[in-house]
């Protein structure tokens, strides 16, 4: 679902992600690690065909994103850190919106079906925006990808700011559509999280893909400590 | 994508309240600016009236005064003034020549600000005495009155501005362009579409104001319906423009401040610079003769001729022996010299009025020869022609009472040859003066100027999705 063929960034002599060899199939949810600037953000941008790659390429659903911008899109949804909808527009209306705009129209039941299924409360369904949590944001977010019925979720982010009540709940949501075959590409700083919900954990740093395993081979302490190593913070390891 | 544009962007205008305010704000002007244009019209017919009235009053007067002279009495009044003189009627009872306000004058004050709308030519003045030489550039009443015009040409643009500049960059900063963009959604028609929509919303709301405006100041549409169009037309027009530019900003800038400071700074380009240097290039390219030193020539050419008024009205009288023949009594009186001199004083004038003439048509070619610059001069030329207070109609008006002018001078000068009195008989066959109102000329070349502008800038802003065509998700990350 998702492949990147020694995909790389440069922005003039900075070099923001060095032959990056990627794939996430078809129910896996990757887990990319990383302190700030080791381009995890990068790579969701280049998938999302946001920025161009020096070289390399990115293929989402075997299309290669730079050829086929609009018709990548058809399969992916997106999730950013701060989600932002239209604060003037309800939970249903946003996602009417969204979904309209990407060619899918549905009916007022499965609008209210979608959001259900994302865990929001029905009394919410018609708020405006403006009065939700970030927690009810991502939700909403959720809903537009399974109004989508997309193939590869792209995820910036998206616990952080989540209290744990939420970020537990969104961790949920991630394995209900891991369920449903969905391919999942989640940047986070939240070790903890990654190791509940991922089926495969990589972590980078300087751009470089330093390390990456299989989620269930690794305890969250093996995990911990592989990433601090990795992170060259010795101090904290000792 | 259309549908869901059309309906969601339209549901997020209508709960807008910076978008409600802004609606308010144009509605409140469009009422100010009616009312006060209303106001200018209803004073210029009312001083209209006021001096018909007086008129008439002083037609009165005359009649009685004229028949007591007839049945033989004595009246106490001076003998210059008794008006069984013809130059007494002549020059004191004068006509009143008018332009009335048109149907729909209130929508732009035009020139009317600067000139007279009655003057009273007498028998014995000079037609520079009509006061119509003092017409300078029309792009000088730019910043004229707050008519429907005022409202259109300088504050419909900035509420455009505040309603546009930000429809890309908003997105932008708040991240929803992220969202949107990870959507198989063309960015650049997205964005036509969404600033397309706002235009069809203005074009409603101006459309049911102009409409509501033309109701309220009784304007029957039916019989105005050309001029109604053409207003709508060039007003919508002009909005498009702004639009257009809006759109290219918020492809070409960047953020929300740039595009706004950029956006104003075009308003300050095409609606008060280039006008301003306009004018002041006329000006500075074919100055205007001395207004002081043609009144010395015209005072220095009419005490010459005073000198020489009797050899002026022997030559005057050789020229137009039909008066010395028809005359026995041979009894020359001060008018007689004055009338045969004011012939030869309007003779020499007349290439002194015409050196200023000619410097004020080449300041008026040199306008219109760039009026395409911007769109605001071209709008205010056409708003002012439709509700007849353009320089068109002025010029109409100014030669019409030229000629009535010499049509009042002429229906007295046989009688003063002649040496006829003037009689109560003679009053009907006064000559009157009507205005005749030019025609509604289509302002179809000023829409073409006008929307030929507004394409020219959405060409420069498709020219960005040109060059960036295989970027255009760089938009996301300007």
């Amino acid at each position: 679902m998702i492949i990147t063929n020694n995909l790389t960034k440069k922005y003039g002599d900075f070099t923001a992600l060095d032959q990056l060899e990627l794939s996430v199939k078809e129910g896996d949810i990757y887990c990319l690690l990383g302190a700030n600037g080791a381009g995890k953000t990068t790579t969701i941008n280049l998938l999302l065909g946001f920025i161009q790659p020096t070289s390399g390429s990115a293929f989402i659903n075997q299309l290669k994103v730079e050829e086929n911008p609009l018709e990548t899109k058809r399969f992916l949804a997106y999730i950013p850190e701060n989600l932002m909808l239209y604060p003037s527009l309800s939970a249903v209306e946003n996602l009417d919106y969204f979904s309209g705009i990407g060619g899918k129209s549905l009916n007022k039941s499965q609008l209210e079906g979608f959001l259900e299924e994302a865990g929001l409360q029905s009394g919410a369904f018609h708020k405006r925006i403006e009065s939700f949590s970030k927690g009810m944001r991502q939700k909403v977010g959720i809903a537009i990808a399974l109004a989508k019925d997309a193939k590869v979720l792209l995820l910036d982010e998206p616990t952080s700011g989540l209290d744990p009540k939420a970020s537990n709940e969104f961790g949920h949501l991630l394995q209900k559509l891991r369920g449903k075959g969905v391919a999942t590409l989640m940047a986070t700083h939240d070790l903890f999280r990654a190791k509940e919900v991922a089926t495969h954990i990589g972590i980078m740093k300087d751009g470089h893909l330093k390390q990456q395993f299989v989620a269930s081979d690794i305890s969250l302490s093996q995990l911990e400590k592989t990433y601090l190593e990795t992170m060259d913070y010795k101090t904290l390891v000792s | 994508m259309f549908r869901y544009n059309f309906k969601y962007e339209s549901i997020a205008l209508l709960r807008s309240k910076w978008i409600q305010i802004l609606i308010v704000i144009l509605l409140l002007l469009f009422g100010f600016a009616t009312y006060n244009g209303q106001q200018k019209t209803f004073k210029r017919q009312a001083d209209i009236i006021e001096a018909n009235a007086e008129i008439a009053d002083a037609d009165r007067d005359m009649l009685k005064l004229l028949d007591s002279v007839e049945q033989g009495f004595q009246v106490s009044a001076s003998s210059w003034t008794i008006p069984n003189a013809p130059m007494a009627v002549g020059n004191y009872h004068p006509r009143l020549a008018s332009m009335p306000p048109s149907d729909l004058s209130f929508l732009a004050t035009g020139q009317s600000d600067m000139f007279t709308h009655f003057v009273k030519p007498t028998a014995s003045g000079d037609d520079l005495a009509l006061n119509f030489t003092e017409m300078t550039s029309p792009v000088q009443l730019l910043f004229g009155s707050f008519d429907i015009a005022f409202v259109v040409i300088f504050l419909l643009p900035l509420l455009i501005i505040a309603f546009s500049y930000d429809v890309l960059s908003s997105e932008r900063e708040s991240g929803s362009l992220r969202l949107l963009a990870a959507q198989p959604i063309s960015l650049y028609k997205w964005l036509f579409q969404k600033l397309g929509l706002r235009f069809f919303w203005v074009a409603v709301i101006m459309t049911l104001s102009l409409t509501l405006v033309f109701l309220l100041n009784q304007v029957a549409i039916g019989s105005n319906f050309a001029a109604f169009m053409g207003f709508l037309a060039i007003t919508l027009a002009y909005a498009l423009f702004w639009f257009a530019l809006a759109f290219a900003v918020n492809l070409w800038v960047g953020s929300s401040g740039k595009n706004a400071v950029a956006l104003l700074g075009l308003w300050v380009v095409f609606v008060l610079l280039i006008p301003a240097v306009l004018n002041q290039l006329g000006g500075t390219l074919y100055p205007m003769p001395s207004r002081g030193l043609m009144i010395n020539d015209m005072r220095a050419i009419k005490a010459e001729a005073t000198q020489r008024q009797d050899e002026i009205l022997d030559n005057y009288l050789r020229d137009h022996p039909e008066y010395a023949v028809n005359d026995t009594t041979q009894k020359r009186s001060f008018w007689h010299r004055y009338m045969a001199s004011q012939q030869l004083v309007k003779k020499e004038l007349e290439p002194i009025l015409i050196r200023y003439e000619r410097q004020l048509e080449k300041q008026q070619l040199l306008l219109n020869r760039f009026t395409w610059v911007s769109p605001a001069i071209v709008v205010q030329g056409s708003l002012n022609q439709m509700a007849g207070n353009g320089n068109k109609s002025y010029k109409s008006y100014r030669e019409q009472v030229i000629a009535f002018a010499q049509e009042w001078r002429n229906h007295f000068l046989p009688m003063l040859y002649n040496n006829q009195e003037f009689r109560s008989e003679n009053y009907a066959q006064l000559p009157k003066f009507t205005f005749q109102r030019p025609t509604y000329q289509s302002q179809s070349s000023a829409l073409f100027v006008v929307l030929c502008s507004a394409l020219i800038v959405l060409g420069i802003g498709a020219l960005r999705f040109r060059i960036y065509s295989k970027k255009e998700q760089s938009l996301v990350n300007q």
